[in-house]
């Protein structure tokens, strides 16, 4: 027979255990309606007002699978941050007119660069650009690549670079290149200069 | 002190609920050990000798690039694999498949069998619709922590291999480009590549006619895995002369 303050442990444990996910369950609750909905990832920021300078970005091309450099004259801001922004759009421009030499999905938008000491670039961009981008290892890596090293080599000091998709981590961009770790800039300009090769 | 039944039964039971909660708090291990799969393949413990593994990439739920509707990427790359196993049969290279059926496998999962068999060469087959002809890729490994004795940091396991990696891939991409067959090199921020400790390879198959139904074609795909086997076959001394493990 089972003691009886065994069975008095047993139940006071199990209203315990239950009190307890009651309460953590209240707790979950509270916090999903305290936190800020999820902004629609859109460039409100009005375009740079800064002089007009002569860059180099680098564009994916599909027909030949290689990365071009190619000369842009754009208005720049000369504060790290906000010249960050303004050099990707001005990328994304480029993927994002009719003859584009590299799709990008409709709705593709690099949310936000966070430049963060010392040499860290954490590249935010939406679900559009993943979910539209073409599958497969060169196509996506160009499209890294091409982000990499236009941002690294107009903004010195980059280092290291981070992308997230939705300001969430994801295994990959659009099923092959891994976007879970850190990209070291220096390996990124190895395989630029690969990816340019004739 | 003698203890009345009772008061046995009670510590018994202190003991044993103390047990269960060091169980749930115990911290798991900082590097991933990812399960076995449920459906994979049997994989012997030990590598017949110049075993290579065969990796058709995608499957199951995950079903890669959809080149076209009917077409999966998953379907390319099995047919792939099971055409280069028959290719590097024919001379006399021994390979096995990570998957011969359409299995969901993650890349820790195939990482691990790989790790596991040691086999000396690991070489995972993507398609894609871009392009033309082969892409060989060998990893471009993440800034990681060092590796500590036996302790490999997980996402940068293949660095110790990576030399010999990059080696056997320039030996495949010359044999190839010798036929004319439009063949390239890079590296490449794949998984699993990075977290394989043998000499590692991915390989990505376009058509060359910019038409997608070319990857569907029997003759192309001889093609591709009879100019690959002949790569291979050609890299065989740089994998066998190092060793294994080095």
């Amino acid at each position: 027979m089972i003691p009886r303050t065994l069975v008095v442990t047993t139940a006071l444990l199990f209203a315990v255990a239950i009190g307890m996910g009651i309460y953590v369950a209240q707790l979950r609750r509270r916090a999903d309606i305290a936190s800020p909905r999820t902004l629609q990832a859109e460039h409100v920021r009005p375009p740079a007002a800064g002089p007009a300078e002569n860059v180099t970005v680098w564009v994916a091309h599909d027909d030949d699978g290689r990365l071009h450099a190619q000369s842009l004259t754009v208005p720049l801001s000369s504060e790290r941050q906000p010249r960050a922004d303004d050099l990707l759009r001005a990328l994304l421009n480029i993927y994002q007119s009719k003859d584009s030499a590299h799709r990008l999905g409709a709705g593709a938008e690099i949310r936000e660069v966070y430049l963060v000491d010392p040499g860290l670039a954490v590249i935010d961009l939406n679900a559009a650009f993943a979910d539209g981008q073409i599958s497969g290892i060169l196509a996506e890596e160009l499209t890294l690549v091409s982000i990499v090293q236009t941002l690294s080599n107009n903004i010195p000091g980059i280092t290291r670079v981070k992308f997230l998709v939705d300001g969430k981590e994801r295994d990959t961009l659009a099923g092959h290149a891994d976007l879970s770790g850190f990209y070291a800039v220096s390996s990124i300009s190895t395989l630029a200069k690969q990816l340019s090769e004739e | 002190m003698r203890w009345n039944k009772a008061q046995r039964l009670r510590a018994g039971y202190l003991v044993l609920l103390g047990a269960v909660a060091v169980g749930q708090i115990t911290p798991q291990p900082a590097v991933p050990t990812p399960q076995a799969p449920q459906n994979a393949t049997p994989v012997p413990t030990h590598a017949p000798a110049l075993l290579i593994m065969i990796d058709p990439a995608h499957g199951g739920t995950d079903s890669g690039a959809a080149l076209n509707a009917a077409f999966p990427e998953k379907d390319v790359t099995l047919v792939l694999a099971r055409r280069l196993r028959r290719e590097l049969l024919i001379r006399g290279i021994q390979s096995q498949l990570m998957r011969d059926a359409d299995l969901m496998l993650s890349s820790d999962q195939r990482a691990s069998q790989v790790n596991a068999l040691q086999p000396f060469f690991y070489l995972v087959i993507h398609a894609t619709s871009q392009g033309s002809g082969l892409r060989l890729f060998t990893a471009m490994l993440p800034l990681g922590e060092d590796n500590r004795g036996s302790f490999v940091d997980w996402p940068t396991a293949q660095a110790a291999s990576l030399a010999r990696s990059r080696l056997v891939q320039e030996q495949i991409t010359g044999s190839i480009h010798s036929t004319g067959f439009p063949v390239r090199g890079f590296t490449a921020p794949l998984r699993p590549l990075n977290n394989v400790i043998v000499p590692a390879m991915a390989v990505e198959v376009a058509p060359t006619t910019g038409d997608i139904s070319q990857l569907a074609s029997s003759d192309y795909q001889q093609m591709v895995c009879a100019v690959l086997a002949n790569g291979i076959a050609s890299a065989m001394p740089l994998l066998t002369r190092a060793g294994r493990g080095q």
